[in-house]
């Protein structure tokens, strides 16, 4: 298996991650800022879980007649963890915008900069 | 006694997060509780602490292995000196409960009592957890534990700018951490290993590579963003000022230590790698002095004492960074042992201003004049913290900063030596500014004509930190004797 090579899926989370970090920067709605932070989580997760695979590879449950390669299943354990980091984050940041439009009126970066 | 070291290792992390867990419990009843269990808490886990370190000085580094899965393949937590030294941080965590106790009073309605505690605490444990971890996804988790519990902390006063500061903090701070997350990723992904130590022999092992290296370098960025290191600081000055005193404190002198010590790890693993550390040690230095010299241009415009101290923080993480891209051994014990002073003077220093914020109700420093005069003892403990931060002696400051100074010079580059002087000449103008008018001016305001020196609660630990100030100047080989052997271990694996 080749790191950095031209390998599809790689260059897919590779795109998925610019496409959040584009979202994240240039968009003014902080929903849609954290937003494109779930994009961004989702390109490393489905980075870390491609990395796993092998081609040909077999789940990796020892069975009678089950035999190697398999897959390896450390990185679906981590991503599982990643994922309720990433849960706990965006719960968080929503509550946190639900307070700024409470006291604020408004969730749009460009006007909550206008304000004293 | 041989099998104490590892058996309570697990504990020191288990501690505090289970005293989080039963906060909200302990405060059914009467919110006020809450802040004696949280004291015990941090108490028994900074004794439990000093027990590890004792067993550290006696039989030297150890290791547990969590759930009897032994390393490579379980998660291995390691206490080794480093470990040992960023425990000194965690204690500080005893003298910032007992200050929040009359704070909270003012600052906080009683139903947010229970989770500004809990969040205290699990801050602590993931603190801990950091730094006595072996395990590079355990790094990730524990990480995550410290930002996350933060985020909520800065928000925890509840204004809508507290709610806005610290969202800026979550954006970014969750970017750092998705960097974290994807060099995990890759490292286990290059070495089919999780284990710090064991990722270090692999990668040595292995041809140097592209990806290794965009895996330390996405390290390395991530953790300077937590570090707060100039340019990457601009979440920090809000969150840190608009939070309350006491997280204020937490998050200025610990919290972003968390970049510092993960800084290191990057190092420990680069180490025997074969990739050469140049180019990350002249980013280092450059952005380092940058650091200095920025934060302390930036912190001499301010009137709000303590967006002060937060663009304070931004140099003082200059000096720390600036020691470890220096690579040399004056300048790498300087950087460690200021790791440690710069949270206790930080601490005090925003102590301090709470009590003063506290009594009189005003954060400016045209607001505060003459406040020495009704609250002698506080302004006298920040007098000894400006004068530690600036780094004269005897103070816990000038050890730290005259050892990086030295390696500047060690290293052959006198230039960032001076960059450091002129660095702390800047920050002298600013904290001169400050004393002089805490101390030389009349008051304008009634409210601090009429001050009173805060309740004992709050002005023990900052009289005690304030001594500490002075006499772990006094006493500065001590620190330097405990770090050295870490840095020449360190300095070994570098190849230097």
């Amino acid at each position: 298996m080749t790191l950095l090579g031209l390998d599809l899926d790689y260059v897919a989370c590779i795109v998925l991650f610019c496409v959040g970090l584009y979202m994240l920067v240039a968009k003014s709605n902080l929903i849609k800022k954290v937003l494109g932070l779930n994009v961004m989580e989702t390109a490393v997760f489905a980075f870390i879980v491609t990395s796993g695979m092998i081609d040909g590879g077999q789940e990796p449950i020892v069975v009678a007649g089950s035999a190697p390669p398999y897959t390896s299943p450390i990185p679906h354990a981590m991503v599982l963890t990643g994922i309720v980091v990433a849960v706990s984050v965006t719960a968080v940041a929503l509550a946190l915008i639900a307070q700024i439009h409470a006291h604020y009126g408004t969730i749009e970066v460009d006007e909550l900069k206008e304000l004293p | 006694m041989t099998t104490l070291g590892p058996t309570l290792l697990p504990w020191l992390v288990a501690l505090p997060l289970a005293g989080a867990a039963l906060v909200p419990i302990v405060a059914r009843r009467d919110a006020r509780w809450a802040g004696g269990f949280t004291f015990a808490v941090a108490l028994a886990t900074t004794a439990l602490a000093s027990v590890l370190v004792a067993q550290l000085a006696s039989q030297g580094p150890f290791s547990a292995d969590l759930g009897g899965w032994a390393a490579p393949y379980g998660i291995e937590l390691h206490f080794d000196r480093f470990a040992a030294w960023t425990m000194a941080l965690a204690a500080l965590f005893s003298f910032v409960i007992p200050f929040s106790w009359r704070y909270l009073d003012a600052t906080l309605p009683r139903e947010r009592w229970a989770p500004f505690y809990a969040l205290m605490l699990l801050n602590l444990g993931g603190l801990l957890g950091f730094s006595v971890t072996g395990d590079l996804f355990n790094l990730f988790v524990t990480m995550e534990v410290v930002s996350l519990s933060s985020y909520a902390l800065v928000a925890v006063a509840g204004r809508g700018v507290a709610a806005w500061a610290a969202l800026k903090y979550l954006l970014l701070g969750a970017v750092s951490s998705l960097l974290v997350l994807f060099a995990v990723g890759l490292l286990f992904a290059l070495t089919g290993s999780l284990n710090l130590a064991d990722v270090s022999v692999r990668l040595a092992a292995a041809e140097p590579s592209g990806a290794a290296l965009l895996a330390l370098a996405s390290l390395a960025v991530a953790f300077l963003v937590k570090a707060a290191l100039f340019p990457l600081h601009v979440w920090l000055p809000d969150a840190h000022a608009i939070a309350p005193s006491p997280v204020s404190a937490v998050l200025s002198g610990l919290v972003v230590k968390v970049g510092i010590v993960g800084l290191l790890r990057v190092l420990q693993l680069a180490a025997g790698t074969g990739i050469s550390l140049e180019p990350l040690n002249t980013v280092l230095m450059v952005l380092g002095a940058t650091a200095i010299v920025m934060g302390a241009f930036l912190a001499i415009f301010q009137d709000d004492i303590k967006l002060m101290l937060a663009y304070s923080t931004i140099s003082n993480i200059g000096y720390i960074v600036l020691g470890i891209g220096l690579a040399s051994p004056f300048a790498l014990i300087g950087a460690f042992v200021h790791v440690f002073n710069h949270a206790l003077i930080k601490v005090t220093l925003f102590l301090a201003a709470g009590a003063i914020i506290h009594q009189t109700g005003y954060r400016t420093l045209s607001d505060l004049r003459g406040v020495a005069r009704r609250m002698p003892q506080t302004a006298a403990a920040m007098a000894i913290g400006a004068v530690s931060i600036v780094g004269l002696p005897p103070t816990a400051g000038f050890v730290c900063k005259w050892y990086i100074a030295l390696g500047a010079f060690e290293a052959d580059q006198g230039g960032y030596g001076f960059a450091l002087v002129f660095g702390a000449l800047f920050i002298f103008v600013y904290y001169v500014r400050m004393l002089d008018a805490f101390f030389f001016r009349s008051p304008v305001r009634p409210e601090v004509a009429d001050a009173v020196e805060a309740p004992w609660s709050m002005r023990a630990p900052v009289l005690v930190l304030a001594a500490a100030c002075l006499v772990l100047g006094v006493l500065g080989g001590i620190p330097i004797g405990f770090v050295e052997p870490a840095v020449v271990d360190l300095l070994a694996a570098l190849g230097r």
